[in-house]
């Protein structure tokens, strides 16, 4: 099936749709957005510097129309959905939004109620648009580079006055293999910084639970879960974290839960591996002190 | 300014995972029943908007007419009029159909705020495909909205961080939460001043779902056996889970 992928010059996210392509075609074709070279071989590749989705859904829907391209893969990120929608109208295509599995025949998997349930459906119409959830897929390890053809590029609708990247301290939470995640049961945001005494020695991140991130102790790029970040980490310390469904689905696939909270009932303890019932303050404090002399 | 606030009312999202059960596909009806977390967002947005600019507000919602008495919940929240378009369908392109037509009813809307992803179906389409099908600019993802001598000033949470982003004219926004628009508890005249409120109702139209067709719908095993450490001295706690979690390689 003719297929194509629109992603940011981004290997992991590029790595992991390439993956999802091959269950379409041997070759995707590309749009590439952003700055960068394009890593992995494909088809035709296409590239527009623009990150903009609304000022993008006119020449991509004109581009996906004239190449009729049957299959249309994105990331569930900002700008996957920011196109999907537009896309799929102007298109009268099919859309499958946060897809976690490709099987034959397309059928595509995706999760419901925070992810407490799993849908098949099967696609009647084409083109298809899927917008794919991160860290579902192993990333293709990308080989060569392929020359790409320079979109012309539409008028701007929409302005971009300033970008603010939130800077991470050490490892980025995608790629660390220990994370420290800090709940609405922290309480504060200066004991919230106690968690970095826990990542730093263990080469990890520290990231937040939504209840977190609304009390304002965390940005919400540090929000893990289904509308945070999806991360796959070997060990994920979970503290003061109730363990709400679409918490623990940005961490289906965590290798080991350790888990710290003082109700015995916290939903939390059902995903972990390790469970300490106790108030994190008594906790935490003899973790870093041991983590110190260990580490 | 006109704006119009898209809430949906959903099955307790808050029910864990061992406790949730499904008829039909679908949540079993026993959960309660309440507006989106993250419409709960949108309206009050939508709020602190018509507060600061004297805009009308109204909050629409597609779904049952027995779900009235939850979405008043927004009126008391400051919401000025409430439109439910009755409909079961849970098709986002449906969805957004008929929300686009009570839309261009109302007329005169300049903003259109939804939440990030309804609390069931977590899916973020159907601000985008509205957006589209009203001809109007849509940004996902948005934490804060202002309007400066027209222009509507918009944050957008990414990734790695935020975009500051102008448009002119109509907008979809969807909004995700931020500290600065955890939604506001009314207060109990509000609530039950929202009871009284008059609704505007009006039937909604089927549309083709034949795009798609569900195969499954099943609730996933969690496969996990928690080891609870014991706690009597925490010194010794943590130096069992570290030598544990070293002993089995996950460190
Ligand atoms: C569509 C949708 C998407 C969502 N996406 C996400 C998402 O991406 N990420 C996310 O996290 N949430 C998400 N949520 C929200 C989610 O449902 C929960 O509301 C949220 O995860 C709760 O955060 P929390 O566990 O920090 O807070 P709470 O649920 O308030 O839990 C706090 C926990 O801390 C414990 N505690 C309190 N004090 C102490 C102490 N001293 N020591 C130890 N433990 C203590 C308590 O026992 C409790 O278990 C989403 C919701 C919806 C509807
Ligand atoms: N039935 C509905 N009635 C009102 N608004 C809706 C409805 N369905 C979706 N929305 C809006 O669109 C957002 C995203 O929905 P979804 O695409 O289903 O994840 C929701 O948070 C609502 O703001």
């Amino acid at each position: 099936m003719k297929t194509v992928i629109i992603e940011i010059m981004d290997p992991n996210r590029l790595g992991e749709l390439v993956t999802v392509s091959k269950k379409f075609c041997d070759t995707p074709d590309i749009i590439a957005l952003g700055k960068g070279d394009l890593p992995g071989t494909f088809g035709k590749a296409f590239h527009t510097s623009e990150t903009i989705s609304a000022n993008l859904v006119s020449d991509i829907s004109e581009l996906l129309k004239k190449e009729g391209y049957e299959i249309i893969i994105m990331s569930a990120t900002t700008i996957g959905t920011g196109l999907a929608g537009p896309l799929a109208v102007r298109l009268s295509g099919s859309l499958i939004s946060e897809v976690t599995g490709v099987l034959p025949d397309l059928v595509i998997e995706r999760p419901l109620y925070g992810a407490k349930a799993v849908m098949q459906c099967k696609i009647e119409k084409k083109p298809l648009i899927l917008t794919v959830r991160r860290k579902y897929f192993e990333k293709d390890m990308l080989e060569g580079t392929t020359e790409t053809i320079e979109l012309p590029g539409g008028p701007e609708k929409v302005i971009l006055l300033a970008e603010k990247e939130e800077k991470q301290e050490g490892i980025p939470l995608e790629d660390a293999d220990v994370i420290v995640t800090g709940g609405r049961g922290i309480g504060n945001a200066e004991n919230f910084a106690m968690l970095q005494d826990v990542a730093a020695p263990l080469n990890g991140a520290v990231g937040a639970s939504r209840g977190a991130v609304d009390e304002g102790w965390m940005p919400p790029t540090f929000q893990i879960g289904q509308t945070g970040k999806i991360v796959a980490p070997s060990v994920y310390f979970a503290v003061g974290v109730s363990g709400a469904s679409q918490h623990l689905a940005g961490i289906a696939n965590a290798k080991c839960v350790v888990a710290i909270n003082k109700d015995e009932e916290a939903n939390i303890f059902n995903r972990a591996r390790f469970g300490i019932v106790m108030d994190y303050k008594k906790a935490v404090p003899a973790l870093i002190d041991l983590l110190k002399k260990e580490v | 300014m006109h704006i119009v606030v898209l809430a949906k009312v959903v099955p307790d999202y808050e029910v864990p995972s061992v406790d949730f059960e499904l008829v039909s596909n679908r949540a079993h009806p026993r959960y309660t029943r309440m507006i989106g977390l993250y419409d709960e967002n949108a309206i009050e947005m939508g709020v602190q908007l018509k507060e600061k600019h004297a805009a009308s507000l109204t909050i629409m919602s597609y779904g049952r007419k027995e779900d009235i008495q939850i979405l008043r919940k927004s009126i008391a929240m400051g919401g000025e009029k409430l439109v439910l378009i009755q409909g079961t369908s849970d098709d986002p392109f449906v969805i957004a159909d008929n929300l686009k037509t009570a839309i261009e009813q109302l007329g005169g809307v300049d903003l259109v705020l939804a939440g990030r992803q309804s609390a069931d179906m977590d899916r973020g389409i159907v601000p985008g495909v509205l957006g589209e099908m009203l001809g109007s600019r849509f940004i996902p993802q948005v934490s804060a909205v202002e309007n400066e001598d027209g222009a509507w000033k918009v944050s957008q949470v990414t990734e790695t961080g935020l975009r500051e982003l102008e448009f002119v004219g109509n907008g979809v926004l969807s909004i995700t939460s931020v500290p600065e628009n955890v939604p506001r508890i009314p207060a109990v005249r509000a609530i039950f001043a929202a009871k009284k409120k008059s609704v505007q109702t009006m039937s909604g139209r089927d549309g083709d779902e034949s795009w798609m067709s569900e195969v499954s719908v099943e609730i996933p095993k969690m496969e996990s056996t928690c080891e609870f450490l014991p706690v009597e001295d925490m010194n010794e706690t943590a130096m069992t889970l570290l030598k544990r979690l070293k002993e089995e390689r996950y460190l």
